[in-house]
């Protein structure tokens, strides 16, 4: 098996949805998470990169292994050059959407990983960080 | 891009529908249409959608459960969600998804059992 420890991946389409849940779930699988946190950080990056495909239509999602304190982990960004979230903090309230979802994409995915960090500008794009660490 | 081939098995007064593992939005789309067609032209008092193949069920996917559930019941049937993972369970409960007014069993064999004994057409 090629143990890759990062890579990328471009969103354009709707299919690229499940192409981009194969390649996290082979990415937190290769670095021996356990099937239930391979499910929670899988439905994060379907939440996240059906976030882009919706919001900006197109965008990158990139995959790193990281460590720190003698801990692994992995890391996914999503990044896009879409339309920008205007009010960060409302658009992570549970329920919130301004499209025809649940409004469960954002939050639901913090609450799936151990870190989120969301940066956005209104017409200049969104870049979403989520990290997920291994337990000892 | 191909739909997923989904078959919607007439069983006696029930349906029995298979999830695909992966399915992408398009797939379950088309599995809600496919469902409610079924329903009205065999004329059956229950769904049992069979989803312990599933492994990752997001806000998408459950949305479009919840309604096929809704929709269902405002035919006169029952959903029955058979079979759900450990893994998604959790992962669904941590995403604050909710699957209507499903009825739940451990498999289908259960799922079966449970339509069986439950009143029919008493709506959602």
């Amino acid at each position: 098996m090629n143990a890759a420890s990062h890579g990328e991946f471009r969103i354009g389409s709707e299919s690229d949805i499940v192409a981009a849940r194969k390649v996290v779930r082979n990415a937190a699988t290769a670095l021996g998470f356990g099937i239930t946190d391979v499910t929670r950080i899988v439905t994060a990056a379907s939440e996240l990169t059906r976030n882009i495909y919706h919001y900006a239509r197109s965008g990158v999602m990139r995959w790193r292994a990281i460590s720190r304190d003698a801990r692994l982990g992995l890391e996914l960004t999503f990044e896009d050059s879409g339309p920008g979230i205007p009010d960060v903090a409302k658009a992570m309230e549970a329920g919130f959407t301004t499209s025809k979802g649940l409004g469960l994409g954002l939050p639901g995915a913090k609450r799936l990983m151990d870190e989120m960090t969301v940066r956005s500008q209104v017409g200049k794009g969104t870049t979403v960080e989520v990290r997920k660490w291994l337990r000892k | 891009m191909a739909v997923e081939n989904i078959s919607v098995i007439k069983l006696r007064n029930l349906l029995l529908v298979t999830v695909p593992p992966d399915p992408d939005d398009q797939t379950i789309s088309a599995l809600q249409e496919q469902v409610l067609q079924a329903m009205a032209q065999h004329e059956c008092r229950g769904l049992v959608l069979d989803i312990s193949t599933v492994e990752t069920l997001d806000s998408f996917f459950a949305r479009t459960i919840a309604e096929t559930v809704q929709m269902v019941g405002l035919m006169g049937g029952r959903t029955v969600l058979a079979g759900m993972r450990a893994s998604v369970a959790v992962t669904a409960t941590q995403l604050g998804l909710t699957m209507g007014k499903a009825l739940t069993a451990l498999d289908v064999d259960r799922a079966l059992e449970l339509l069986d004994s439950a009143p029919s057409g008493d709506g959602v």
